[in-house]
């Protein structure tokens, strides 16, 4: 297995990269360790739009390849205001940095877990009912069953009723019969 | 077998996006049996205004019907219903009157389909988010198959498409990242879906020479091709390439390819060319040291397909998980989620030849395994037969 080792110029971070078998995950995670080693410059945490703008301008005042700073009293303005900024800078980095853009990303994604969240809460609410409702249908299940037995039972006695009723007019109909034979003698 | 392919515009001039990709599978599969076109008259995709005459005609050999728009979209009422069903508490009728506004409102498309759903096999939907997907696919639920090219947008999660998800007889996915996206949000594993993508048309040769001179780019670039727009992520490119400049002196060009729709920094370094024919794209890709990609959503980007089939690496961002996806599955490109990573990302791809050498052979052997027409084509065939249609 062929393996290099690579140097970057400016941080002499050491990435080792086998060649014949490159690995973009563990490539990456070296990419990840020495970003984190190196932070921004500072001169771009100030503004960074400004650099875009200086390029739009033709690279003036703050553009890292821009012309000269302005002389004499602008120049003094200049050092004064970023005197007074200075507390401010570690704001200004917050925003300035991805760091804001992640955080941008994070309310973002708690605007929608919270969205989830309500639709959750709604779903529980009609299961709530739907529960409501499944306790009636087995109330009613139950009634209807202890209905069926009762009828049942109550087919059953006048099924036993009828048979001896049945008997009964048998035995009617016999002594009908032998007392006809009686009298007709 | 007689497939319709439903998408919200379709033309030779259209060359980006899902329409592109639709116009792309239609062309391949018109092979393996009667192929025909469904679709708007709108050109414009911002307002959809009718744009190309009523009816039929043919397209690179495929009949196209297309149908008036009855509405033209309104983008700033638009964007009011858009800003409401987003970060407002909502009914599902709020969510039908966006996509009433979404558009590209054609009722004569969807009257057309419900009509003629027997002189079809399957309809091939393009595009989930539009009212012809949302109608058609109600309207055929059974011989439907959605293409949805979706992206991590918000609209994504409207109840809407959750339900949509749920109704097609099978799905062609862009890649790994939307399937998951997808079945996740709507729990539709039970649907067949296939990981399918699109294939690209390469031009016979490249020559780096030939752009050079003809645009008069000297030494070496990164390129960028597509739509310079800030939803793609352009602005953060342009930050981040002049304070990579700044922090490291390097002689590195930034090359931009495509509309723009963004102010761009008028600096030395960097150069807009508009858009350009296909060859003069390609032979700035050949001479290009990476192709960048700092879009936040895509669902599969065509050019970092084409980068690889020409042997370039990418240097994407991390926030698109597609990207990063398909760099991580190709071996071919690395990524970054900020200006400290795009600057180590992009000085070792730089510093180091033998790296892109073979980052940009990785990402060519993913396209050939994965994104060759033969393939694409049979993976289309796959899905239509498990359908049970006979090819």
């Amino acid at each position: 297995m062929e393996r290099q080792e690579q140097k970057s110029p400016e941080t002499l971070h050491a990435v080792e990269i086998d060649y014949q078998h490159v690995d973009v995950s563990r490539i990456m995670e070296q990419v990840k360790k020495a970003a984190a080693e190196r932070p921004p410059a500072p001169s771009r945490s100030e503004t960074p739009q400004n650099d875009v703008t200086a390029g739009q301008a033709g690279g003036a005042a703050s553009g890292p390849g821009g012309g000269g700073p302005p002389a004499g009293f602008k120049e003094k303005i200049k050092g004064k205001v970023l005197k007074l900024m200075a507390p401010f800078f570690p704001v200004i980095r917050l925003f300035a940095l991805p760091l804001h853009e992640e955080l941008n990303l994070t309310n973002k994604n708690l605007h929608e877990t919270n969205r989830r969240i309500d639709f959750l809460y709604q779903r529980l609410e009609d299961l709530d009912q739907s529960m409501e409702y499944i306790k009636l249908l087995h109330n009613l299940s139950h009634n209807i069953v202890v209905e069926l037995t009762k009828l049942s039972i109550e087919h059953d006695g006048l099924k036993t009723k009828a048979r001896i009723l049945q008997k009964d007019l048998e035995f009617l109909e016999k002594r009908e019969k032998t007392l006809e034979k009686h009298v007709v003698k | 077998m007689k497939i319709a392919f439903v998408v919200q515009r379709y033309g030779l001039e259209i060359n980006g996006g899902a329409e592109l990709h639709c116009r792309w599978v239609a062309e391949h599969m018109q092979k393996y049996g009667p192929v025909e076109v469904l679709t708007s008259r709108a050109f414009d995709y911002i307002t959809w205004r009718d744009h190309y005459p009523e009816g039929e005609e043919v397209v690179n050999g495929i009949p196209v019907r297309r149908f008036s728009v009855a509405r033209p979209r309104n983008p700033e009422k638009f964007g009011r219903i858009q800003n409401h069903i987003l970060n407002d508490e909502h009914a599902e009728k709020d969510e039908l009157a966006w996509l009433e506004e979404e558009g590209p409102t054609s009722p004569s498309l969807i009257r057309f389909i419900q009509k003629h759903e027997r002189d079809y096999d399957f309809f091939i939907f393009f595009s989930y988010r539009y009212y012809h997907s949302y109608w058609g696919i109600h309207t055929v639920p059974h011989k439907s198959i959605l293409v949805p090219t979706a992206e991590h947008d918000p609209v994504i999660h409207l109840k809407l498409f959750r339900d949509l998800f749920r109704k097609p007889r099978a799905f062609v996915y862009n890649s790994e990242e939307e399937r998951r996206m997808i079945q996740t949000l709507s729990q539709n594993q039970d649907i067949t879906g296939l990981v399918v993508g699109v294939g690209t048309e390469l031009p016979p040769a490249a020559s780096a020479e030939r752009f050079r001179q003809a645009y008069g780019i000297p030494g070496p670039y990164m390129i960028y091709i597509g739509r310079i727009d800030e939803n793609k992520g352009c602005h953060k490119l342009f930050e981040y390439f002049l304070w990579f400049k700044e922090d490291v002196g390097t002689p590195l060009k930034l090359v931009l390819v495509g509309k723009s729709v963004l102010k761009i920094p008028n600096h030395p370094d960097i150069h807009h060319l508009g858009y350009l024919p296909e060859q003069d794209k390609f032979d700035a890709l050949s001479g290009a040291e990476l192709l960048v990609m700092p879009s936040f959503y895509e669902s599969l980007s065509m050019v970092t397909l084409e980068a690889w089939a020409m042997g370039k690496p990418v240097l994407a961002n991390a926030k698109c998980e597609v990207l990063k996806g398909q760099c991580l599955r190709s071996n071919g490109g690395l990524y970054y989620e900020n200006y400290g990573e795009f600057r180590e990302a992009l000085r070792l791809l730089l510093a180091s030849p033998p790296l892109s050498r073979a980052m940009g052979a990785n990402g060519r052997k993913y396209y050939f395994e994965n994104y060759t027409w033969e393939i694409i084509e049979q993976k289309y065939l796959t899905i239509l037969n498990r359908l049970g249609a006979k090819p």
